[in-house]
């Protein structure tokens, strides 16, 4: 039902632009000339007429909605043909077609005539069966244009409406998935946008001073998003052990390790078929979030830049939102304790640019972590 | 005098007029509009008072017609003026014999179309 409501009324709105381009404008200093193609063109077109450059502007800037073609003479008094192409570049009319009349080919005015955007030359004498047929085809040819542009903007806008939508959905779902864990685990209730929104800081500051990882806007956003996931796999973790407060045991503490792998299997059950960008962050920040550079980590035990960028970033983050939260097992650490902490590589060890990225980023990880806004609001932004 | 007559009169060329045309009510109507063009009065008059870039825009429009009426000789003539007063500054003497020729053509032209025209 909407849909055939949309076709119509897009079908009306090309007609009523076909429709009112029913002028042409004729700019000849010689009456004779005008009334030859008058005589050619009066069935079919309301005629305007101008017989030098300045009442051709005045005609243009009044009718320029209406105006199919103009037929602009080189030479005019006041102001010339190139003038008026001039002009009409200048003021934005590029859309209404200009056909060049000269009465002699010089190369130089011709090239000039195309290079201000004149459709086509015409030479005196014309044969008028021919001047009608070049002035349809290139009526024609601008109409379509103007019509593919109408309708590239409409599907632009559309596209641009539904990605927005899209994008709206996937935050909201992410969101609401990754915090079925923390609701689970009573940690500080935002964990997870922070580190969501702390990732983004952090590999800003990286994009900017590590070109060599090709970070983008777009794939920053990606990352960050998938760093919300990061602890998914906590999910399949016993309360016994997920809420325990004291200090784990070995057994405990190797269960626990294992929230990376099975946050995988989770990931793994619902794969697409294709090559997924945001797939591939998801799995690699859930699975590698806990190895260290010098592969003494977990669960794999890879090390240096084997651990891709986007993982490295969410597990310094990861350390140090851990450390400035207050946690059913631990106190929280004064923001600047917590920085030297990492920088002194007591909470785990950390590539040098990724230690100098998070030394240029800490400032602003200062004030996101005293803001008292909720975190979720400055992701908004 | 037929039209085809008088373009032969003029040393034009009918079969050029008529192609472009198509016949000879139309090339009447626009013969009669001829008579009323005022650029060649507007040549005259201000190479009279030395005004050379109206004079420049006057020949350049008179040629223009010329050329779109097919009338052959006057064509010739009025490119050759046209031609000499593109992009020039001060009158000169070797202007005149040119405008002479100009002036030849457009009266026997113009007599020729007024007699075609009064039959």
């Amino acid at each position: 039902m909407n849909e055939t409501t949309n076709i119509n009324e897009s079908a009306k709105n090309a007609a009523d632009v076909i429709a009112l381009k029913d002028t042409l404008l004729i700019a000849d200093d010689a009456e004779i000339n005008r009334e030859l193609l008058k005589d050619i063109f009066e069935e079919q077109y309301v005629i305007l007429e101008a017989a030098d450059g300045v009442e051709t502007i005045d005609l243009i800037k009044k009718n320029s909605d209406r105006i199919a073609l103009i037929f602009l003479d080189l030479i005019m008094p006041n102001k010339s043909g190139l003038d008026v192409l001039s002009f009409m570049e200048e003021n934005g009319y590029e859309l209404i077609p200009v056909i060049m009349i000269t009465g002699e080919a010089t190369a130089m005015s011709e090239e000039r005539a195309y290079e201000l955007g004149a459709a086509d030359v015409i030479y005196k004498p014309f044969q008028p069966n021919v001047v009608m047929r070049r002035a349809q085809n290139i009526i024609e040819l601008f109409q379509h244009r103007i019509d593919l542009e109408i309708k590239l903007e409409e599907r632009t806008r559309e596209l641009e409406a539904t990605r927005r939508i899209i994008e709206n959905s996937n935050s909201f779902l992410i969101n609401a998935l990754s915090s079925v864990v923390e609701f689970r685990s009573l940690e500080s209730g935002e964990h997870v946008q922070r580190v969501k929104y702390f990732t983004k800081i952090l590999l800003k500051e990286i994009r900017k001073m590590y070109p060599e990882y090709r970070l983008t806007k777009e794939n920053i956003r990606l990352m960050s998003d998938a760093s919300a996931l990061h602890d998914i796999g906590k999910i399949a973790i016993p309360d016994s052990i997920l809420l325990k407060p004291g200090k784990l045991t070995r057994d405990e503490f190797e269960e626990m390790k294992k929230h990376t792998t099975y946050g995988c299997e989770l990931l793994e059950k619902f794969k697409q078929e294709e090559e997924n960008e945001f797939y591939q962050y998801c799995y690699d920040i859930v699975r590698w979030h806990h190895e260290r550079y010098d592969g003494k980590g977990y669960p794999d035990g890879i090390g240096g830049d084997d651990i891709p960028i986007w993982a490295q970033a969410v597990s310094i983050v990861d350390v140090y939102d851990a450390l400035v939260s207050k946690r059913v097992y631990k106190a929280p650490y004064a923001v600047d304790e917590a920085v030297r902490m990492i920088e002194a590589g007591e909470c785990g060890t950390f590539s040098p640019q990724l230690l100098e990225c998070f030394q240029m980023a800490k400032s602003k990880l200062f004030e996101a972590t005293e803001m008292e806004v909720s975190y979720a609001d400055a992701m908004i932004k | 005098m037929t039209v085809r007559e008088c373009y032969a009169a003029m040393g034009a060329s009918y079969e050029e007029i008529v192609g472009r045309l198509a016949n000879d009510d139309r090339i009447k109507k626009f013969l009669g509009k001829f008579l009323n063009e005022k650029s060649f009065e507007l040549l005259c008059s201000s190479l009279e008072e030395r005004n050379m870039e109206e004079a420049f825009r006057a020949a350049h429009t008179l040629k223009g017609v010329s050329q779109n009426l097919a009338f052959t000789p006057l064509v010739k003539s009025v490119s050759v003026l046209t031609e000499q007063l593109r992009g020039r500054e001060a009158y000169g003497e070797e202007l005149e014999p040119l405008l002479q020729q100009v002036k030849e053509d457009y009266d026997k032209t113009f007599s020729l179309i007024s007699s075609l025209l009064e039959e």
